[in-house]
């Protein structure tokens, strides 16, 4: 017999093969992908050489690279999985089973996303979760705001990085409206040159000049850049980014007030709001109803690879119910694992622990 | 007879000798039981306390495994060893010495670092400009994580350090460091400088209960003798109440 055959058929049927990636990885790319705060929950060994290894914490970043074992890596593929993850967690199992289909190479990303919410709504429906709560959220519409707001480059790399963090975010845009006081310790004065001048002479006497590391060139270029955070981005834009990051609701409804709040700011942020309605048309034609999704203006990851449409579903509404699926559109990944360049990818995992732990108990 | 109190005191180094002090001024008198080099020791004149020798982190890890009841360790000891150290230990008592900060530390060529914030901005353009994440060398692995997390710093990785971390950036090691310093005197000497906002923790020695140990009648007992003892005018009426509480 084999376990979850209907959701391995479900996901064979649309066209997805399955595969069987490693356990184990050299744990190298997991903490370069994703930093230092996911390597907390990796299972890491040592190999007889030394080198650091790991237990896949998902099948995402596996995935891509059994793709990229194959040319070219622009070609379209679908994969699905299912098997065993292994992160620490002190409140849930550490070894633990998760499914979902990684899609890669398809150019035409609306109808990709909206097959990939329609294939994860019906994974849930076949594992017994009824009326699941599904969140989306689309980091493309946050970053033509910013695009559009005129911001200073310094101003604008902090902003889009803080996404996904909404508390922090929030903050960050209080602080920015009027600028912060940069306690450079009487260096703000300095020039660029001069910086560059002082950096590379006492870098030199360090010995740091020639490993590796910041450059002069570097420091100087920052230096410079500080003067534009201490000017802040201005009261205005600060205003705009709170009102869109606050949207929240159903879809069409969320679309409405993005393009009322542009339109009162006079920002040109049509081809987002295009690309988005789009998608939500590609809901519809898939008969996704599209008032059961709840669209947050400030959802997202905080994954510097996902770049576009996220979403996620809970079983419950319960306070601190866990995510049981987690997707989105990552099209930086295969870029930042190979040197093959861009290729769209779009995918999602369903945690299927949680849904044997009480999932299909939800009301 | 009754399970022992077990108290694990520095076997080595400066925490060492300044233990012993502390302890010959109270008139608790450590005696080292049977060979010479032994690691077990008893205190004369105060039944069911038994004595383990070991070193500072040592300490901390048997503290957290509630392997011994009490210890003098650093407070950068037990938060860096002890998961959920706040309601698993209790710091029972500041010692006066062992005095350290855990701080955050970059090259002083870095004019234009001067915060956390800053740190953060370098951090996020690192990788793109060059092809690896920025590197943090220190022994400090937990309390590192759980700082740079707080000032929401993603984007850089840990390089375990085993000794002499302050020289890592120098050789290359790593772009930066988090470590102890007490005067900041071989930091400078190595080129680094502590960020304005960068001292993690301001540690020194402790007398640490763990809260996870087996805490019957005789070991509250034998505590309440060496705390009465060691700060004869403070009242520890709250503690031995929560240590002689069931676990959970």
């Amino acid at each position: 017999m084999t376990a979850y055959a209907p959701l391995r058929a479900l996901f064979a049927d649309a066209g997805y093969a399955f595969v069987e990636p490693p356990i184990l990885h050299a744990a190298d790319v997991f903490v370069e992908l994703a930093g230092e705060d996911l390597r907390r929950r990796l299972f890491l060994t040592t190999a007889a050489d030394g080198r650091e290894m790991a237990l896949r914490p998902d099948y995402t970043i596996p995935v891509c690279l059994h793709h990229l074992a194959g040319v070219p890596a622009r070609r379209r593929a679908g994969y699905a999985y299912l098997g065993p993850v292994f992160r620490q967690r002190s409140d849930e199992a550490s070894e633990f089973l998760q499914a979902g289909v990684e899609s890669l190479g398809r150019t035409d990303r609306v109808a990709a996303d909206a097959d990939m919410l329609k294939l994860a709504l019906a994974a849930v429906d076949c594992l017994g979760v009824r009326r699941p709560i599904v969140r989306i959220g689309d980091s493309a519409l946050f970053a033509a705001l910013l695009d559009r707001l005129d911001l200073s480059r310094p101003w604008r790399r902090r902003l889009a990085r803080t996404f996904g963090d909404a508390s922090r975010l929030r903050e960050l845009i209080a602080r920015a409206a009027d600028g912060v006081p940069q306690s450079t310790a009487g260096a703000a004065a300095m020039s660029r040159a001069a910086t560059r001048k002082k950096a590379a002479a006492m870098l030199a006497a360090t010995g740091l000049g020639t490993i590796g590391g910041r450059t002069a060139d570097e420091i100087a270029e920052r230096m410079v850049e500080k003067t534009a955070l201490a000017a802040g981005i201005g009261v205005r834009p600060a205003r705009i980014l709170g009102d869109y990051l606050d949207i929240v609701g159903p879809p069409a409804q969320a679309l409405k007030e993005a393009r009322g709040l542009f339109r009162r700011n006079r920002l040109d942020a049509a081809k987002a709001l295009d690309g988005f309605e789009a998608r939500l048309a590609a809901f519809a034609a898939r008969d996704i109803d599209l008032d059961g999704l709840a669209f947050a203006a400030d959802f997202g990851r905080r994954l510097d690879y996902y770049t576009g449409f996220v979403f996620e579903m809970h079983a419950s509404r319960r306070r601190g119910a866990k995510q049981i699926v987690g997707g989105g559109r990552y099209d930086s990944l295969v870029a930042l694992i190979g040197d093959t360049g861009a290729v769209p990818a779009v995918g999602f995992a369903v945690w299927l622990d949680r849904i044997a732990n009480g999932g299909d108990k939800a009301p | 007879m009754t399970a022992p109190l077990v108290v694990a005191i520095p076997s080595k180094g400066r925490l060492q000798k300044d233990s012993a002090a502390l302890f010959a001024r109270a008139g608790l008198e450590v005696a080292q039981q049977g060979a010479e080099r032994s690691y077990r020791g008893v205190i004369a004149g105060i039944d069911d306390v038994e004595i383990a020798f070991l070193s500072a982190p040592e300490i901390a890890r048997e503290i957290g495994a509630g392997a011994v009841h009490l210890g003098i360790t650093g407070r950068d000891q037990v938060e860096e060893s002890v998961p959920d150290f706040a309601t698993r230990t209790d710091l029972v008592l500041p010692l006066g010495f062992g005095h350290c900060d855990v701080v955050v530390a970059v090259p002083e060529a870095w004019i234009d670092v001067v915060t956390m914030e800053d740190l953060d901005d370098v951090a996020a353009g690192f990788r793109p400009r060059h092809g690896r994440r920025l590197t943090v060398a220190t022994k400090y692995i937990t309390i590192t994580r759980r700082f740079f997390a707080g000032h929401g710093i993603a984007d850089y990785r840990i390089v375990e350090s085993l000794g002499a971390t302050e020289g890592a950036p120098a050789t290359g090691a790593a772009d930066l460091i988090v470590d102890i310093t007490s005067t900041g005197a071989t930091l400078r000497d190595n080129g680094l400088k502590i960020l304005a906002d960068g001292v993690i923790l301001k540690s020194e020695a402790h007398l640490v209960a763990s809260r996870d140990a087996d805490w019957g009648a005789g070991q509250l007992v034998a505590l309440q003798t060496m705390l009465g003892r060691l700060a004869p005018k403070r009242s520890f009426r709250a503690l031995l109440g929560r240590l002689g509480k069931p676990a959970g």
